[in-house]
Formats: C-alpha cells, sequence, structure tokens
C-alpha cells in the first residue's frame, strides 16, 4: 500500500510539474499571440499611412506616385496590391479598374498573381484568381476558367466570383455550361448569373433545348436572368410532365413578367392539382391586370392552401385597383380568405 | 479504508487529466478550424450576398417575456442591420411589465390583421401589432406559454422567411451578423442551421443598439462568464463543428431553415435546455433519415448577450442549464453510443454524458471525499492539496488557451489592462467560481432527480448608453 501511495504521490508530483509548465506555455502562448497580432496590425497601419495616399494619388493618374510605389521594396508588393485592389470589389468604376491594372502592371503584381495562382497553398491561388478577377485581366480568362475544374471548393468558388467580376461575353458559354456543376456553390452560381443578367439568356436557352432534362436548372436561371424573350420557352415548360419543372417555369414568369398567352396559362395553371404549381402561378400573375379576369380567379384562391393563398393575395395587392376591389369584396368574409383580404387592405394603406 | 479512498482520489485526478486532456485536443482542433475560416473569411466572400438578385428572406423571431429594459435597444440594433431582405418578429409572450406598451409607443404599431399558417401548436395568441413606420416589423401578443420555446413556435408559424433566426430580445447583434451567418446557407444547400459564438455584452457601451466600445466588465462574476463562454465556444462547439457535430445551438443566436425546424416539430415545450433539445434531433431526425446535412458554426462573435452579475440569478440560470443537460441526455440516451447517429452517437453525446453529465458530480464528491478522508486522517492533506492543485493548474490551463484562441479570432479585448484581466480571470476562475458552479450542477442534478427547481428571472440591466 506505502508502493502505491508514493507511486501516486510521484505521479501527481510529475502532474503539477507538467501542469505548471503547462500554464506558463499557455500564459506565455497568449501574450506572444497578442504581441504578434499587435504587429500585424501596426504593419498594416504602417502601410496604410505610408501607400495608401500613393494609391490614391496614382490612381487620379499622378506618375510621380506611381513612380515611387514602382520604387517600392519588393516584399512591400502585396499589401500594396491589397491596398489597391480591395476597393474593386465595392466600387466597379471602369476608370478605375483600368487605372488600377495599370498600376498593378507597373508594380509586376500580375507576376505576382501568376506565382500564386501555382501555389500548391489553395488560398494563395483563390487570393490571386480574385484579385485578377477584380482587375479584369482579360489576359487571364483561360486561367479562370481552368481553375473552374481545381481540386479545392474554395479556388473554384473564386474562380467563379473571378469570371463574374471579369464580365466578359466571351466567357458566357463556359460559364453557362458549368452552372448545373453542383460542385459549385449555389449562391456564387446565382451570383454569376446575376451579374451576367440577360446576357446569360440565349446561352441559357440553347443549351436548354439540347438538354430537357436539366430543365428545372435552367428555368430557375431564366428566374434570374431572363427577359421577354424567354417567354415562349417558359410558357412551353408550363406544360412539362415534371411538377417542380412547371413551378419554376411560373417562378421564372413572375420575374419576367406575363404576356396574353403566358396569363392564360397561369390562370389555368392556378386550377393544377399540385399545390407548388398552383402557388407559383398565382405568383406568376402578379401585377397583370390584362386580359382573362386573373382578380377574380386569385382571389377564389384565398383560401386555398396556404402557399397559395398568400401568393394570392400578394398579387391581389399589386394589382392595385382591380385587386384590391376584389380583397375588399372578401374582407368581409370569415377564415383564412377573409383575414388575409384584411390584411393586404391594412398593408396597403403603409406608407412606404 | 485507506486504500479505497486512495483509489477514488486517483480516479478523480485520472479524470481531471482525461478531461482537460481532451479540452486542449480539442484546442488544436479548434485552431485548425480557426485557421481555415480566417482563410476563407475574405472581403470578396462577405460581398457575396449583395451581389445576389434576391438574398433570401430571413425572419428575425424574438420571443420576449418582461423585456422591457432591453427591448427596445434589441429592435433598433436589428432594424440597424447590414441586411436588408429580413422582417423581426416579436413575440409579446404574455408580458407583465410594459413589454408591448413600450413597443408600441416606440414604434408606432397598431392593431392589424395578419394570416399566417399553424403547422406549430403554441398558446394562444392574443392581438397581431405592425408598425405604420416599420413595415418588415410584427409584434404577436400572445398568452403566456410558460416557456420560451413556446414563443419561439409562434414567432416560426408568423415567420414568412425561409429562414428564421430565433434570438434572445437581450442579444445585440453585429451589424453583419445576418450577412456572415446567411454565407454558409448560399454556399452549401445541405446546411439546415448555423451557430455562432457569442460574447458576453457586460461591461461594453450599447451605441445606437450597437456594441460600440468593448471592455471587461467591472464585476469579477461576468469576468469569470467571458472565460467560460470563450472555454465553451471555441473548443468544445468548434471541435464539434469541425465534425458536423454540433448538438447546441445557443438560444442566444441560431439561424435554422424554416423547413426543418418544422420538419422536426419546432421547440419541445417541455424540454428545459430547448436550444440543445432542438439541435440534438435535427442532427438526430436528418442523420436517421440519412439525408444530406449541414449544421454550420461561426467562431467570430456573432452577437453579445448580457450575463447575470448576481449570485442568486446565476445559480438559477446554472441549475436550470444543469436539468436542461441532464433531461436532453435522458430523453436522447439511445442515441449515446449508436453508430447509427455518425459522430453524435459515437463521440459528442458520450462525451457530454462523461464529461458534462457526470463532471460536476464527480469534481464535488472527489473534493468532498478526500477533504473528508484527510481531517479524519485516514489520508494525508497534502494529497488533498495536491488533488486541488492538479485541478486548478490544469483548469488555468485550458483556459488560457481558449483566451489565447479568442484573441487571436476575435481581437476582442484589445487594451492590455482587459488582456492582463481576461488572464487574470482565466487564472482566477479555478479558485472558487468552478467550484461554485460544480456545486450548483449537483443541486441541478438533485432537482432534475426530485422534479423541482424553476426557471427563475435574470436581474436584468438596461444597456450602458
Amino acid at each position: 500500500m506505502i508502493d502505491v501511495l508514493t507511486d501516486t504521490e510521484r505521479l501527481a508530483l510529475w502532474l503539477l510539474w507538467a501542469d505548471i509548465a503547462l500554464v506558463l506555455i499557455m500564459a506565455g502562448a497568449v501574450l506572444i499571440g497578442r504581441l504578434v497580432s499587435a504587429y500585424a496590425l501596426a504593419r498594416l497601419q504602417h502601410f496604410e499611412r505610408v501607400y495608401q495616399p500613393l494609391a490614391h494619388r496614382a490612381l487620379t493618374g499622378d506618375a510621380v506616385a506611381c513612380r515611387m510605389l514602382v520604387a517600392s521594396p519588393w516584399r512591400h508588393r502585396v499589401p500594396i496590391a491589397w491596398l489597391l485592389i480591395s476597393p474593386l470589389i465595392d466600387d466597379r468604376d471602369p476608370r478605375r479598374i483600368v487605372a488600377t491594372r495599370a498600376i498593378a502592371g507597373a508594380l509586376s503584381l500580375v507576376t505576382i498573381a501568376e506565382q500564386y495562382m501555382r501555389s500548391r497553398w489553395w488560398w494563395r491561388r483563390a487570393l490571386a484568381l480574385r484579385a485578377l478577377g477584380l482587375m479584369q485581366q482579360g489576359s487571364h480568362t483561360g486561367d479562370m476558367l481552368a481553375a473552374l475544374d481545381d481540386s479545392n471548393p474554395d479556388v473554384r468558388g473564386a474562380a467563379l466570383d473571378a469570371l463574374a467580376d471579369l464580365h466578359d461575353p466571351a466567357t458566357l458559354p463556359a460559364i453557362v455550361a458549368r452552372l448545373q456543376d453542383t460542385s459549385l456553390q449555389r449562391g456564387r452560381r446565382a451570383a454569376v448569373i446575376a451579374a451576367f443578367g440577360s446576357q446569360c439568356e440565349p446561352f441559357v436557352l440553347e443549351l436548354a433545348e439540347r438538354d430537357p432534362a436539366s430543365r428545372l436548372n435552367y428555368a430557375r436561371m431564366l428566374g434570374i436572368c431572363g427577359t421577354a424573350r424567354a417567354r415562349p420557352a417558359l410558357s412551353t415548360w408550363t406544360a412539362d410532365a415534371r411538377p417542380d419543372v412547371r413551378a419554376a417555369a411560373f417562378e421564372a414568369l413572375a420575374h419576367i413578367g406575363l404576356d396574353e398567352r403566358s396569363a392564360t396559362l397561369a390562370i389555368r395553371g392556378l386550377e393544377s392539382a399540385d399545390v407548388k404549381v398552383r402557388s407559383m402561378a398565382a405568383y406568376a400573375l402578379h401585377g397583370w391586370t390584362g386580359a382573362g379576369d386573373p382578380a377574380a380567379h386569385l382571389a377564389r384562391h384565398l383560401d386555398d392552401a396556404w402557399t397559395v393563398a398568400v401568393r394570392a393575395a400578394q398579387s391581389l395587392l399589386e394589382m392595385k385597383e382591380i385587386g384590391r376591389a376584389e380583397l375588399a369584396n372578401w374582407a368581409r368574409h370569415g377564415g383564412l380568405a377573409g383575414l388575409l383580404a384584411r390584411q393586404m387592405l391594412w398593408q396597403a394603406h403603409l406608407p412606404r | 479504508m485507506t486504500e479505497a479512498l486512495v483509489a477514488f482520489s486517483m480516479v478523480v485526478a485520472a479524470y481531471f487529466v482525461l478531461w482537460n486532456t481532451s479540452q486542449i485536443v480539442m484546442g488544436g482542433v479548434a485552431s485548425r478550424f480557426v485557421w481555415r475560416y480566417l482563410r476563407r473569411r475574405t472581403p470578396r466572400n462577405r460581398a457575396l450576398v449583395g451581389r445576389l438578385a434576391s438574398p433570401p428572406v430571413v425572419s428575425l423571431i424574438v420571443p420576449a417575456y418582461n423585456e422591457a429594459l432591453t427591448i427596445v435597444d434589441s429592435i433598433r440594433a436589428l432594424l440597424a442591420l447590414e441586411y436588408e431582405s429580413r422582417e423581426i418578429v416579436i413575440v409579446n409572450d404574455g408580458s407583465s411589465d410594459d413589454t408591448l406598451a413600450l413597443l408600441r409607443r416606440t414604434f408606432s404599431m397598431l392593431p392589424a390583421p395578419v394570416a399566417f399558417p399553424n403547422p406549430l401548436s403554441c398558446a394562444a395568441v392574443r392581438g397581431i401589432y405592425r408598425s405604420v413606420r416599420q413595415p418588415d416589423l410584427i409584434v404577436i401578443d400572445k398568452e403566456n406559454g410558460g416557456c420560451k420555446s413556446d414563443a419561439a413556435n409562434a414567432g416560426i408559424n408568423a415567420a414568412s422567411g425561409k429562414l428564421v433566426m430565433i434570438i434572445d430580445a437581450d442579444t445585440v447583434l453585429e451589424p453583419d451578423a445576418l450577412s456572415r451567418a446567411v454565407l454558409p446557407f448560399l454556399e452549401d444547400p445541405s446546411t439546415i442551421a448555423v451557430g455562432g459564438n457569442v460574447a458576453v455584452a457586460n461591461g461594453c457601451r450599447i451605441e445606437d443598439g450597437r456594441i460600440g466600445e468593448v471592455a471587461m466588465p467591472r464585476s469579477w462574476l461576468a469576468r469569470f462568464q467571458i472565460v467560460e463562454y470563450m472555454r465553451s465556444f471555441l473548443l468544445f462547439r468548434l471541435a464539434c463543428a469541425s465534425a458536423n457535430g454540433v448538438v447546441l445551438i445557443s438560444g442566444a443566436f441560431g439561424l435554422f431553415r424554416r423547413d426543418a425546424m418544422i420538419a422536426v416539430g419546432g421547440y419541445d415545450r417541455t424540454a428545459i435546455g430547448e436550444d440543445m433539445d432542438l439541435t440534438v434531433r435535427l442532427q438526430q431526425f436528418y442523420r436517421t433519415q440519412r439525408r444530406p446535412f449541414h449544421i454550420a458554426f461561426d467562431p467570430l462573435p456573432l452577437c453579445s448577450t448580457q450575463v447575470p452579475e448576481d449570485i442568486q440569478s446565476l445559480r438559477l440560470q446554472r441549475c436550470r442549464w444543469r436539468r436542461g443537460l441532464l433531461q436532453v441526455l435522458w430523453r436522447r440516451r439511445r442515441l449515446i453510443g449508436n453508430p447509427r447517429a455518425g459522430v453524435v452517437g459515437t463521440l459528442v453525446l458520450p462525451y457530454i454524458a462523461v464529461f458534462e453529465g457526470l463532471g460536476p458530480l464527480l469534481e464535488v464528491s472527489g473534493y468532498a471525499i478526500t477533504a473528508a478522508a484527510a481531517a479524519l486522517g485516514l489520508v494525508e492533506w497534502r494529497h488533498f492539496r495536491l488533488l486541488l492543485l492538479i485541478s486548478f493548474l490544469f483548469g488555468a490551463s485550458v483556459t488560457l488557451l481558449a483566451v489565447l484562441l479568442s484573441d487571436v479570432t476575435t481581437r476582442r479585448y484589445w487594451r492590455s489592462r482587459d488582456l492582463a484581466l481576461l488572464m487574470a480571470a482565466a487564472v482566477l476562475e479555478n479558485c472558487g467560481y468552478r467550484q461554485l458552479n460544480a456545486w450548483w450542477g449537483c443541486v441541478g442534478t438533485v432537482q432534475a432527480w426530485t422534479g423541482t427547481g424553476k426557471w427563475g428571472e435574470m436581474k436584468r440591466r438596461a444597456f450602458e448608453p
């Protein structure tokens, strides 16, 4: 027993010393971490103080400031690149982009970006792609497209960002062809379509014709980038055998706006057996005050399933007088229809 | 007898060593997570939400029960969020103070007809108010449902967004909290929920409903809770998040897909720890249905919340947390060790059961029995001192690791004085505060066993202007 106690004590004492060492290491690490952070922050502030005014002047065409930037030490180039390029995320003024590109060329920043593109570290590849995209470096379009196949998802996302920022219509066929790739982040795919807007539409329509199996995705894309040109195709898709495709087609039509043919189809869609289709058909009719007495048809769905009823009520609200007259009729009713109608009329009087 | 006592002391010491070693290992995993997160957190990434044609609508649901002191500041902060596609649903859960009157007066709210479906059950709604100045602000006035879950369910029913965020009324969100929290949903369609790091608001200056100047609070009790939050959010939860095993999205901040919440029946009104109960049910539902899912976690503070500064409120809170934890472990006991529940069944829940479930009982009994044995002369006092010292030093080193991670990640307490106070709190919390918590854990266990205990009300302070 004495042996056990002695062993336990020895172990405990050993643990105690290990603990003391650990506490000291952790406390030291906190202090060193803080010193490193403080140094990094001070360095950043120093670069901002020294190079920010020069960058501003160089961007306004001051050749002296540009020469001073070019004379900066090579190891300062990445922080300078940051100061020059990061404002382009929010400021997409073409003149600023051109000026930044010129200065970046003089500072050999593109060479650094090329080195980063070949780096084994994913964050360097992503950084380089974003910088090239923000500067609209058209000479590197091929690299950006190739990076869509990078092994790292963040690099693939950065490539999509870069292509959206590059905004080169020549890249559109390649981009649109990749938009169904679910390994690319969903939000980024939507953002790239939004960036190109209606320029995507012809390619989407062409691909949709060749690949009817993926109509659902194309309908969703047209919901973002579609124009009146997409109406005939979308109207055809409202008769697709798959309810999801029909619903997505009505949703896209809601964004594009209706004509007489598509409005007739939407009114017919209100009688679909599928709730999602009825809901999107009701959504598509928002603001349509043309033929077919849409207000009366919509009003009949105020006590439908919740998603249909709420879409119908919102569409009626957006029909102005015709819709509001119908809502006023229903406001006297009880149940969901009456409550929704009263809610919409209340909202109509809110100051916006 | 002596042998048994020595053996028991050894078990307790081994337990401390194991527990703290596991926390240090988690620190390594969490560091890797944070490092990757910081690499991905680029300004271009953050700009993504702004470049979408239609970002997802987020319904912010704020259950409020007697929150007159902080509700207006909280709503102002919500209205100032850098995310336009949102609505704010305040659920007045039958408050007995003037929460509703204050809201009506401050935001010009009028009774309004609002229709919504009721997929989740909750207490009767008395009235609905909408602001004539802020069209996206809605107040649901309902009968008191006896718990926050009931109010949250009423809010989820009324929410029109695809994403719902449940926050406490005293939570102050960071201005970019929503755009940051929405990002995982945009990047990965299988994301069903996002949890966030919760910082402590005590001691901070609030300007226009936002955290202005950050400083350490004067109260040591609040300081201890700051380092405790760091340890909890930056070690265990990040380690879980790196394996998609998050089992607790704090009630102070959680963004969920509405359809996922409805699929699991929303908040369980009988749950004491409703936030953990919901997260575990989400894990269970998606894992057993073999559906792809992801629960993300943001290591940077998304919001700040007030912590109790008086012993009584803290005791009630900790006993409640303890009862909640034990209730979830008991209700989900079939998941513990169940390989069908993946990492949650094989690692996360067993870890919680052993180290958080048994922890306070072993700690308190370890101290008590060894001290009693020393007093009776069965073991020497130096054994007791050794046990205390090992527990103290290991605890301090783990908390310092959390402080290091927090300092590198958030740089929240930037002044040197605050850092010194943080380090002091990391060391001193082991001299009494931690033991007190363990004791409250035992009290909570007894309450859970006997079915006693109450929710308790925290003494709140208005935010400092």
